[in-house]
């Protein structure tokens, strides 16, 4: 049986635009089916997925999105790709169902099943009642949905989002996101989301590219993240003694204790914080502070940026 | 899948032959075109003139039709290569006409909200876009051009004398080239110049601009330095001459008087340049992302 391929593969991967060096010979291989892009402005982010797209060519190396390598078969990774870009991209006297009609014929559909598709695209994203409105007359949101049937229409295999969300509203964002989670659910698409905003990636993908000054910072499998999430408590006691921190550790609680009474106690996840404060009133031991902290992925993203010995573009 | 069921489908039905592709930009271009009025009008306005053509071809042919109006020196009533030749000089100025209204919103429209990434994200080249969007100019221009002077050939060699035909055949590939690279060279320009300028007036003027203002200064130049060389620079002027030296239409004694016009390969050469130029333009312009440099 042959091997699956990887949903994005990337070899040594260095792009060049203007003379400048935008991406360091990134190397890594994404399996899941829902990949984060994450990194600040700057990072390099969307010229990857133009890269992926065909748009720039590598000076080195190469990148491969389902084993397709993204400048020499550009064409053949196309068809599968459905592409909601980050800035504006419309036609604006066109109206919404015939505008997405026309990037359905585009990418191959003959016009009677690019029709059917269009109209059951819009309605999909809840623009169903707007279809006939010329595009440059919908609002920002509505524009986003508007680019997201027609990355949609044609049904890609590969989904890739760029900023979806910006300028939406919170109950847009909601409902967009809502939709995305939807559409990698209902379908075996491979999705690829970029954007500044944490949540959305947090609650869309299963794993992380996280890029700096066009270096891979991290990696990170979410789905394991998430398994392997532990609690974290930082506590300041009063009366603690080495009976209350044995109390802590039979509960199989990790514990380190700091001077004037500071702990800091990684939690297993079938202990809850009630039992902690059962065995401290047991032994008299005040709690005066405590922080409960989740490792999250804001937490996965700072340390990304905060650490130091990324070289080559390699973790 | 009916509309009203709300949940995401892959596509698993047939695809158009992808090199089919290219046309599904025309046919909305062309959707888009017939929806105006003044386009209407201007294409009416070129076809027009094709109507009197084929009515001095039947009026030419036709000893019984002059004999009842009467008229007696049906010398001049001749259909031969001077007829053609005024004919495809005029349509052609018309098709200028046309190609500057339709040229300057066809790529424009496109561009002005960022619509191209969604083209070329699609398994879809930009030299598939150009040919879309040049197989709009390249159909509407035949069709005020060549086309309809192919049929009054035929129209011509049905209605003339017996043998009249197979003597003018080789009028016709000249006739198709010389609107072939005059429809190529307008739809180039207007293209380029449609990537570059989102306003469709002030496209418009940079249209008329590229073909009178160089033309004019040619005529400058060609005054102070007694000269022809100018002449390079008038493009329409060039296409007159090679139209009318293909169709060997020329004055008597052209051999003489050519000596101080612009030789006929440097013409075709020259307007080949401006279309080479004008696709540069149009490489220069297209692109799915901006570069910037430094």
């Amino acid at each position: 049986m042959p091997a699956t391929p990887s949903t994005i593969e990337l070899d040594g991967l260095e792009v060049q635009l203007g003379g400048r060096t935008i991406l360091h010979g990134l190397t890594g291989v994404l399996k899941s089916r829902a990949i984060g892009l994450l990194g600040p402005n700057g990072a390099g982010k969307s010229t990857l997925i133009n890269t992926l797209l065909g748009f720039h060519s590598p000076s080195k190396g190469s990148a491969r999105v389902l084993g397709l390598d993204s400048h020499t078969n550009g064409k053949a990774l196309r068809a599968l790709v459905g592409y909601m870009p980050e800035n504006d991209a419309f036609i604006s006297k066109m109206s919404g169902v015939r505008f997405v009609r026309y990037m359905a014929e585009i990418a191959g559909l003959p016009p009677e099943q690019a029709m059917e598709r269009a109209h059951e695209a819009f309605v999909y994203v809840g623009l169903g009642e707007a279809r006939y409105r010329p595009v440059g007359t919908y609002s920002l949101g509505m524009k986003q949905l508007a680019k997201l049937a027609q990355a949609i229409a044609h049904g890609p295999k590969v989904l890739i989002l760029d900023e979806p969300t910006n300028g939406m509203d919170p109950p847009a964002r909601k409902r967009l996101i809502e939709l995305i989670k939807e559409i990698r659910e209902a379908s075996d698409i491979c999705l690829l989301l970029s954007s500044h905003l944490l949540r959305d990636v947090e609650e869309t993908c299963d794993e992380v590219l996280i890029l700096r000054n066009g270096r891979i910072a991290s990696i990170c499998n979410l789905i394991e993240e998430r398994r392997a999430n532990r609690k974290f408590l930082e506590m300041e006691t009063s009366g603690a003694e080495a009976t209350f921190t044995a109390a802590l550790e039979s509960l199989g609680c990790e514990c380190a204790v700091f001077a004037h009474g500071r702990m800091k106690i990684v939690m297993p996840e079938n202990v809850e914080i009630r039992e902690v404060f059962k065995v401290a009133a047991d032994r008299g031991v005040q709690i005066r502070r405590m922080n409960h902290r989740r490792d999250s992925l804001e937490t996965i993203f700072l340390n990304a940026m905060e650490q130091t010995g990324v070289a080559d573009g390699r973790l | 899948m009916a509309v009203y069921k709300r949940r995401y489908n892959s596509y698993l039905g047939s695809l158009t032959p992808a090199w089919s592709r290219f046309y599904v930009l025309t046919r909305y271009a062309f959707a888009d075109l017939f929806k105006s009025r003044v386009f209407v009008m201007l294409f009416i306005l070129a076809i027009v003139p094709i109507l009197f053509y084929a009515g001095y071809i039947f009026v030419a042919n036709n000893k019984t039709f002059q004999l009842i109006m009467q008229i007696r020196s049906a010398g001049f009533l001749t259909v031969e290569n001077q007829f053609f030749v005024i004919l495809i000089i005029a349509q052609a100025e018309l098709a200028f006409l046309l190609n500057c209204w339709v040229g300057p919103t066809l790529i424009s429209g496109d561009l002005t909200n960022g619509a191209l990434p969604l083209f070329l994200s699609r398994p879809f080249s930009r030299a598939e876009y150009v040919l879309g969007k040049l197989a709009v100019l390249a159909i509407l221009l035949s069709a005020v051009t060549w086309i309809p002077a192919l049929l009054l050939f035929s129209l011509q060699s049905g209605l003339g004398a017996h043998g009249w035909a197979w003597s003018h055949l080789w009028m016709v590939v000249p006739m198709v080239l010389c609107s072939a690279i005059w429809i190529l060279m307008l739809s180039l320009i207007s293209l380029a110049v449609s990537a570059w300028v989102k306003l469709r007036i002030v496209a418009t003027g940079i249209i008329f601009i590229a073909f009178f203002i160089p033309a004019g200064l040619g005529g400058i130049y060609n005054a102070i330095m007694s000269t022809y060389w100018g002449d390079l620079l008038n493009f329409s002027g060039l296409f007159r001459d090679i139209v009318t030296h293909s169709l060997r239409a020329d004055s008597p004694g052209a051999d003489f008087a050519r000596w101080n016009q612009i030789p006929i390969p440097v013409a075709w050469a020259m307007l080949a340049l401006v279309c080479i130029f004008s696709l540069l333009l149009l490489n220069a312009r297209l692109r799915a992302r901006e570069v910037v440099r430094g």
